[in-house]
């Protein structure tokens, strides 16, 4: 009885985790914090962070940015914790288990993200039909969805065994998973294409090219670039400023000269 | 129809002396709510923006008691957008400033701001919120939870929690300098929208280089000779060849009437599948 409940307790914070990584960010997949709280719900805090501990340090300098995919070593750490202490096998197989499931886990997280992508379709659609009501209901099947992520594969283990998860990994087809890797770094072309509808492109065409240029060829960071861009759009506005008022400056002294002229006439 | 739109215009203008429809709560609702849901919609294509729409809805739905003008501000919002979630904050204060001020004379303003602050916000938010304080933190608690000790783990659990009030107050922070920024600019806010933009191209044209990834796999032989396609070929001509060629294709796609967006999603994704079935891409 009392096993079950840790089991879902664990599967649980690993749904959590996933979703709070994605937003809050208070436990996050900090192997350290989620390993603790792993500690607590099996009632031994050492082995929990000992195992946590070292995929702590192994996670150090790997960021998560840009939508990027990493191994999910938060995952690995619940899973690992949970399996050492639950069956005392000790904390070497408690690693050596905890990383296949976050590999699990990051193919489909890469699914997730593609199927959200409907998901911000229907938004879009939804809104253009004025149901606004099920529109903000959309976001919320991407929250379901990033919970399954880590809820799938940590069922899978705590319910099957370390030796389903591995079985999963080997019968998945290796053109599949990569397809997936690519299809993640080709889907934001879309988001890029659409905000170039958006904006003036055609007119300021110009400064799409040096941002590219700058990131192609120079490999500046972003912030350098976006420094560029704010001294171009500096000298533009007030250029453009200046030449509003010059005019506003000739208009007025033309209409004076048209006045001095009728007077003239006269 | 033209005494519509001048019924329209003129009531903007008239509410734009001061309009005040948002309180504390409405700003601290709609930050709160992009604390939860930030990347949990997240996609490939628009990335952050349905989380985003969504954390905004209630306070734009204020902002705009028209439905045409709430449809027009939602789609606005539901455009790419993506950035270290906290800096968001910032970003989604100044976007509810403008909006509440201007009303829906504001839409192409807050694109440009959104787009030209979303990269460089990032570039100082993801150093100093993924890389430097976990790298701090996890240096320091991952040593002491090795030796079994949590308190590390603790401390660091209690300024993430901290952090949370911090992210908060962000929102207020960019919801004042975004009304400041409106204050200032005036009639000139179009003049400001085309400057926004230009720095907002700028970072686009970084997002072609930097954000699409699409390289090949493919090697010639010439016999003993081996030659892959991407370094050997492709990149002595353009780095990021392929995924510019790609944005130019989409982009005229998005552009065709035949083309819906579904079909350029399944499109790449069929790609994908292909060309990594046969090794044309990696």
């Amino acid at each position: 009885m009392m096993g079950t409940i840790q089991a879902l307790l664990i599967i649980l914070l690993v749904a959590w985790m996933i979703i709070d990584q994605n937003g809050l960010v208070i436990v996050s997949y900090f192997p350290v914090i989620v390993g603790f709280i792993t500690g607590l719900i099996m009632g031994d805090i050492t082995t929990a962070m000992i195992i946590a501990g070292t995929f702590q340090l192994m996670q150090l300098g790997v960021a998560n940015l840009g939508g990027s995919s990493m191994p999910n070593y938060g995952l690995a750490t619940i899973i690992g914790a949970y399996l050492a202490i639950r069956t005392g096998t000790g904390i070497k197989t408690g690693i050596a288990v905890g990383l296949p499931v976050g590999m699990l886990a990051i193919q489909l997280d890469v699914l997730v993200k593609i199927i959200n992508n409907f998901i911000a379709h229907r938004m879009a659609k939804l809104n253009a039909e004025h149901k606004w009501r099920a529109m903000l209901r959309q976001p919320w099947y991407g929250v379901a969805f990033f919970g399954l992520e880590g809820a799938i594969p940590a069922a899978l283990l705590v319910f099957f065994g370390p030796s389903a998860v591995q079985a999963i990994l080997t019968w998945l087809p290796k053109w599949f998973t990569n397809g997936l890797t690519i299809a993640g770094g080709l889907l934001p072309v879309i988001g890029v294409g659409m905000l170039l509808h958006y904006m003036p492109t055609k007119k300021f065409a110009t400064f799409l090219i040096i941002g590219f240029v700058l990131t192609a060829y120079l490999n500046l960071p972003i912030l350098a670039i976006a420094l560029i861009g704010f001294a171009c759009a500096y000298y533009y506005f007030n250029g453009t400023m200046r030449q509003a008022n010059e005019k506003k400056a000739s208009a007025n002294s033309s209409l004076a000269a048209d006045r001095q002229g009728d007077n003239y006439d006269e | 129809m033209s005494d519509e739109l001048k019924r329209d215009v003129t009531q903007t203008s008239a509410d734009t002396v001061d309009r005040k429809v948002l309180s504390k709560h409405d700003l601290h609702h709609a930050a709160v709510r992009w604390c939860f849901m930030a990347c949990n919609a997240f996609n490939y294509e628009t990335q952050e923006a349905p989380g985003l729409t969504w954390s905004l809805a209630p306070a734009l739905r204020k902002i705009y008691p028209k439905d045409d003008d709430y449809e027009k501000a939602i789609a606005n919002h539901l455009n790419y957008f993506n950035t270290t979630t906290a800096m968001a904050n910032v970003v989604m204060g100044a976007t509810m400033a403008m909006e509440e001020k201007e009303g829906a004379k504001s839409i192409g303003a807050v694109q440009s701001l959104k787009t030209s602050l979303m990269g460089p916000l990032a570039g100082i938010g993801d150093t100093l919120i993924w890389v430097l304080w976990p790298t701090i933190m996890g240096s320091i608690s991952g040593y002491m939870a090795v030796k079994g000790n949590p308190l590390g783990a603790i401390i660091w659990f209690l300024c993430n929690l901290a952090f949370f009030f911090v992210k908060i107050k962000l929102t207020d922070v960019g919801y004042f300098s975004g009304t400041k920024l409106i204050t200032s600019l005036g009639d000139r806010i179009s003049v400001f929208t085309e400057s926004a933009s230009i720095m907002g191209l700028t970072v686009v044209g970084a997002l072609i280089a930097s954000v699409v990834k699409v390289q090949t796999a493919i090697n010639f032989q010439f016999g003993a000779v081996k030659m892959p396609l991407q370094s050997g070929i492709l990149d002595k001509i353009m780095p990021s060849l392929l995924p510019v060629l790609l944005t130019v294709i989409v982009y005229k796609l998005i552009g065709s009437k035949k083309w819906t967006m579904n079909r350029i999603i399944i499109l790449l994704i069929v790609l994908s599948m292909v060309c990594s079935f046969f090794g044309i891409l990696k």
